[in-house]
């Protein structure tokens, strides 16, 4: 927006007077860009020599080796509470946070949608209560409001093998909340792929059942017609999953070919890549100069900007050649453990139940650890959940509330008067209306909350932060750490903006 | 977006307050309004039941939680001081109560000179009044309540409830009177001192080790200051507006501005640590230095903003850049030797240069930018002296600051400097030069995807990793730099907004009119930009200070620290850390919800959203 206009020229004869080099604001601009990159670059360069310099001179090299030594260190919780490598502990630890965060973002949607609705509502008291939630849980940090439910849940009383509400279902103590679990067996995978082929039949059914309704009329049987075809494939399903098995091989086979791919291969395809997306972007910008009457003069500035496509495609493949070969080695490897995985998910042996479940066990005065046990939810959890969910509603129950208020009040007239009633009115106009105003700032408040379970550290809880900090005062790979850090929480980050660009574009309003 | 932002205006009691606050809205009859409000139909009578259940289910967990027989309330009371300012030496305590003054005189002013005088209706003091009692009176009644508070909580609700009832009965068309601002003020005033002087909440200090812990009034070195204190809040306040007509008001106004932009850095730097300034020197080296600046600075800035001054205005302030650069230059191969302000002032003085045909024009515009500039000078040179010079201050314990009061110091630094660097990232992403709109670009999503305590844990464990031998950097430095970076990210996302409802006419008039690119800026974009993201500022701001909370975790001794750890851990209140966290949650949702209020009445005030 705020932009330096540079007075382009028309005429030929203006073309030729050039105002001097230092007077040039194409010139000019570029300057003090390439100046200004080459101070950043440079600061950051600087800065980063010096820190390996000072690792090296407290017989510290960083790198990334030390993930596949020995951690020694116990966490908290999580999927592997006795790792047997660093990187298997920082991994406990980031799966540690993405559960805290799904849990922690379904529970304050309900929590937010059902204050923000109270809010809203003509019972005086219903919108008070609603009010008091908002404006007390949102104006205090939510730091504090976690330690202040560790403190509170901390005190409730000593975990006994007889302790309640419901002895030997529902276990409430100091040392958490345990219930009992449904859990995913090994038959789950066969049962998932064969339900994956009943939803496109059903697709095609209700296709054809939905074409029929707009060529007879009447009305469509398609609601019921998924239910049925489904929920039939479902039961069925259970009982004769195993004859997928078969699909192990030609999954292990991807993998064993995928893990074949040598390494200069591999480089090589990068490397296209990168080239191709340099060439293909300059002839883009170059059609896009295109005019009838030929090829448009360049500028200066469009000069640079092809340069530095090509500078950038460049830097790419000397990052892949020379700087970073790992890079390569790393998606063959982690390319061919993914079809493994998979692949080990079907074969000889896995036809048990999709579904299992279990009750929750007390030993010695703690809860088991993960293992074939019931569900649990440590003190720690529980403290830095209800501090996230609750903070994170008050927020999203004003976002709810305003999205239903900005709806025109003309949408709900319009619909009654086009003799809807008044829930069809509230689910076909006003909601889908409201979801659209709603959704970048909900999205907004995931970010929030997957970035604060980064709070976990304040109570304890092993997960990546903490995690991470436990390491590296071990072994003083601060660098490495972080850069885990980052790339964990950028993945995070980058992926929940990706759902929720995706969703809004879908639900975007199509202009002109 | 006016109508989400309506009747947020709830109070917090439960009880009192009709959802419908339009001022023209006559008293009702309790019995229709509660047949109106409650009972309306089945759904909504069962729907009130539900509430009334969970609404007394809360109170009474939360008042066992408050009363709970294991707290010992006086953990907070012993430990007030050490909760706000940490280990500051009782008897230099003096300084403390003039900052706070100080603060507080320029609210009084503030709120004279700005016309700044919110009114409430007798009718809403009423409702409120009597909200309050009632649920004072639930309290009362509750088993939860431990017997001694009872009683109180009793007494408490019943006056409370019979002054609003009595007030609502008593007045002809409450809705239509106003209690006005000074009355507000002068009864919260007195409120305070007789609750100081009157009300015996006990005698509590912690000194020299031991816990003097008796009954009875409240110690003379709380309620003198506090006296003194709101003396000073409701003296001022009628002093300004008995002065105001004397008085040419907008000078005042930026005055106060300016005071609030940069009071707070003079009242921690000389107030708070006071440095021993070698008069000698300051008379011999330090003002001349500063008086030489500002007149030959001056001069040549007043000569540089002469309108179509040309070429020549240009070379002389890249000549001065280069000797500004130079002098830095010299001292990394050590040259020659200069004061440090020197070269920071030649930098400066390059800068303003630089940027002088922008604010070219009359002899009024200039004299002002002249006036800046010597303002600048004189603001640099003192704060980088009084940073130099050791402090009065003997503080025993290694922290200098602590409690509240760092809270407060890093909330004020962070907003002040990531202020203008998000306005500068901001404008650098909304930028054609693709150079700089992609850097402004990767470092806005980059910070804004990972999680504030990475940042602070990555300043506070590997700065010192980064810098030169020999270099170090404070915790507290660390922590306020990572902050403040974190900051500028989301201010940059937040000016962004602004800038981009800048309508295209604007940038096309400044055109025709000849502005320079940078005048265009300055003097049409930013101003039109930043009026339209004030309410997300001050959004950002409020969480910026809840935030403040965060340093807790990387060591510092906030008052989070205080509470959970410090007074948890002395022998006298062992465990004690849920009154503690419970003071600490009270303390932030008054400050937070104050300023979220003062935004809303500041939004309605701009017009925002409504233009």
């Amino acid at each position: 927006m705020a932009t330096a206009q540079v007075p382009q020229s028309s005429s030929a004869h203006a073309a030729q007077q050039r105002p001097p080099l230092w007077r040039d604001a194409g010139v000019l601009k570029w300057f003090a860009q390439i100046v200004a990159l080459v101070l950043v670059v440079g600061t950051l360069w600087f800065l980063s020599t010096e820190a390996v310099d000072n690792l090296e001179a407290g017989g510290i090299s960083p790198g990334t080796e030390w993930l596949n030594g020995p951690a020694n260190i116990q966490l908290s919780e999580g999927i592997d509470t006795v790792p047997n490598s660093a990187g298997r502990a920082l991994w406990s630890g980031m799966v540690t946070n993405l559960r805290l965060a799904v849990i922690g973002i379904i529970l304050s949607t309900i929590l937010g949608l059902a204050v923000g609705l109270a809010r809203l509502s003509n019972n005086w008291l219903a919108n008070k209560a609603a009010s008091i939630f908002i404006e007390t849980l949102r104006n205090i940090p939510v730091l504090v409001q976690i330690l202040l439910w560790l403190t509170i849940l901390t005190s409730i009383g000593a975990l006994t093998p007889d302790r309640g509400p419901i002895s030997g279902w529902l276990i409430i103590s100091q040392k958490g909340v345990s219930g009992p679990r449904i859990f995913l067996a090994d038959g789950f995978y066969q049962w998932a792929v064969l339900m994956g082929l009943a939803g496109v039949v059903t697709y095609f059914v209700r296709k054809s059942l939905n074409a029929k309704r707009d060529r007879e009329g009447g009305t469509s049987q398609a609601g019921k017609a998924t239910v049925a075809i489904m929920g039939v494939s479902a039961v069925v399903f259970w009982f004769i999953n195993p004859i997928v098995g078969f699909l192990g091989t030609p999954l292990q086979a991807i993998s064993d070919g995928w893990g074949g791919i040598p390494q200069p291969v591999m480089q090589a395809i990068l490397s296209a890549l990168a080239a191709g997306a340099a060439v293909n972007w300059i002839r883009r910008f170059l059609n896009s100069r295109r005019t009838p009457a030929g090829l448009a003069k360049l500028t200066d500035d469009d000069y640079f900007r092809m340069i530095f496509a090509g500078i950038a495609a460049l830097l790419a493949v000397i990052v892949l050649w020379r700087w970073w070969p790992g890079l390569s080695s790393w998606i063959i490897n982690s390319g061919s453990d993914f079809w493994q995985v998979a692949a080990d998910k079907f074969g000889d042996g896995r036809g048990a139940r999709p579904l299992d479940g279990m009750k929750p066990t007390v030993s010695e005065g703690r809860f088991a650890n993960y293992g074939p046990t019931g569900w649990t939810l440590t003190v720690f959890a529980a403290a830095l959940l209800f501090g996230l969910v609750f903070y994170t509603a008050s927020f999203i129950a004003e976002i709810i509330r305003g999205g239903i208020l900005a709806v025109a009040k003309g949408q709900t007239e319009a619909a009654a008067a086009l003799g809807l009633s008044r829930s069809q009115a509230l689910r076909k106009v006003i909601l889908p209306q409201a979801f659209r105003i709603v959704m970048p700032p909900l999205g907004n408040q995931y970010l929030n909350i997957t970035k604060n379970t980064s709070l976990a550290i304040a109570v304890g809880l092993s997960d990546v932060v903490q995690v991470g900090q436990s390491l590296a005062n071990k072994n003083n790979q601060f660098l490495t750490v972080f850069a885990i850090w980052m790339l964990f929480y950028l993945a995070c980050s980058l992926t929940i903006s990706l759902i929720v660009n995706t969703i809004n574009a879908r639900l975007a309003i199509v202009e002109r | 977006m006016a109508a989400i932002q309506d009747d947020l205006s709830m109070n917090l009691e439960a009880g009192g307050v009709a959802p419908d606050v339009r001022p023209d809205t006559p008293v009702k009859d309790p019995v229709q309004w509660m047949k109106e409000n409650l009972f309306s139909s089945v759904g909504n009578a069962l729907l009130t039941g539900v509430f009334v259940a969970v609404l007394g289910g809360l109170l009474w967990w939360f008042v066992g939680l408050v009363f709970k027989d294991s707290n010992d309330w006086d953990a907070v009371a012993t430990n007030i001081r050490l909760l706000f300012s940490f280990n500051y030496p009782a008897e230099q305590y003096i300084r403390v109560w003039f900052s706070l003054g100080m603060l507080l005189g320029a609210v009084s002013l503030t709120a004279a000179f700005f016309d700044i005088n919110p009114s409430m209706s007798v009718r809403k003091l009423g409702i409120n009044a009597s909200g309050l009692g009632a649920t004072s009176l639930i309290v009362g009644v509750l088993p939860a309540t431990p017997s001694g508070a009872r009683i109180v909580f009793l007494i408490i609700g019943a006056l409370f409830l019979a002054a609003g009832v009595g007030t609502l009965q008593a007045v002809d068309e409450p809705h239509k009177k106003f209690v006005s601002f000074p009355t507000m003020l002068l009864t919260f005033g007195l409120s305070v001192v007789a609750f100081a002087w009157l009300v015996p909440i006990g005698r509590n200090e912690f000194a020299n080790g031991a816990v003097i812990d008796e009954g009875g009034f409240a110690n003379p070195s709380t309620k003198i200051p506090w006296t003194i204190m709101m003396a000073i809040l409701v003296g001022v306040y009628f002093l300004a507006r008995a002065v105001k007509p004397m008085l040419p008001v907008k000078p005042v106004q930026t005055f106060l501005i300016t005071f609030w932009v940069a009071g707070p850095a003079f009242l921690i730097f000389l107030v708070l640590r006071d440095p021993t300034f070698d008069y000698d020197r300051v008379l011999k080296v330090d003002i001349p230095w500063a008086i030489g600046f500002a007149v030959v600075g001056g001069a040549i800035l007043y000569w540089l903003t002469k309108p179509m001054l040309g070429e020549i205005g240009r070379l002389v302030a890249v000549a001065l850049l280069g000797v500004a650069v130079l002098n830095w230059v010299a001292a990394f191969f050590g040259w020659w030797s200069m004061l440090q302000k020197t070269r920071v002032s030649f930098l400066v003085l390059a800068l303003f240069a630089l940027a002088a045909p922008t604010f070219a024009g009359e002899k009024s515009a200039r004299v002002r930018y002249v006036g800046a500039w010597v303002a600048v000078v004189a603001l640099g040179h003192w704060l980088i002296t009084g940073i130099n010079t050791t402090s009065t201050l003997d503080i025993a314990a290694p922290p200098f600051l602590g409690g509240f009061t760092i809270s407060l110091v890093i909330f004020y630094y962070v907003m002040l400097v990531s202020f203008p660097l998000g306005a500068i990232m901001a404008l650098a992403r909304t930028s054609t030069l693709p150079i700089f709109r992609v850097m402004a670009t990767v470092y806005i999503e980059f910070i804004r995807g990972i999680p504030l305590i990475t940042v602070l844990f990555f300043f506070s464990s590997m700065v010192s990793l980064f810098l030169p031998n020999g270099m170090d950097l404070s915790e507290l430095a660390a922590i306020f730099i990572g902050y403040t970076l974190f900051s500028a990210a989301y201010v940059a996302e937040n000016i962004r907004g602004g800038l981009q409802s800048v309508r295209r006419g604007q940038f096309e008039a400044s055109d025709a009119l000849g502005l320079t690119t940078s005048q265009r800026t300055i003097f049409v974009v930013l101003p039109q930009a930043l009026r339209v993201s004030i309410p997300n500022l001050v959004g950002q701001a409020i969480a910026t200070f809840k935030e403040t909370s965060l340093i807790f975790i990387v060591g510092a001794f906030d008052f989070l620290r205080v509470a959970n750890v410090s007074i948890a851990s002395q022998p006298d209140y062992l465990g004690q850390n849920l009154v503690g966290l419970l003071f600490v949650s009270a303390v932030y949702w008054v400050f937070a919800y104050s300023m979220s209020r003062a935004s809303r009445s500041l939004e309605t005030k701009l017009g925002v959203g409504s233009r």
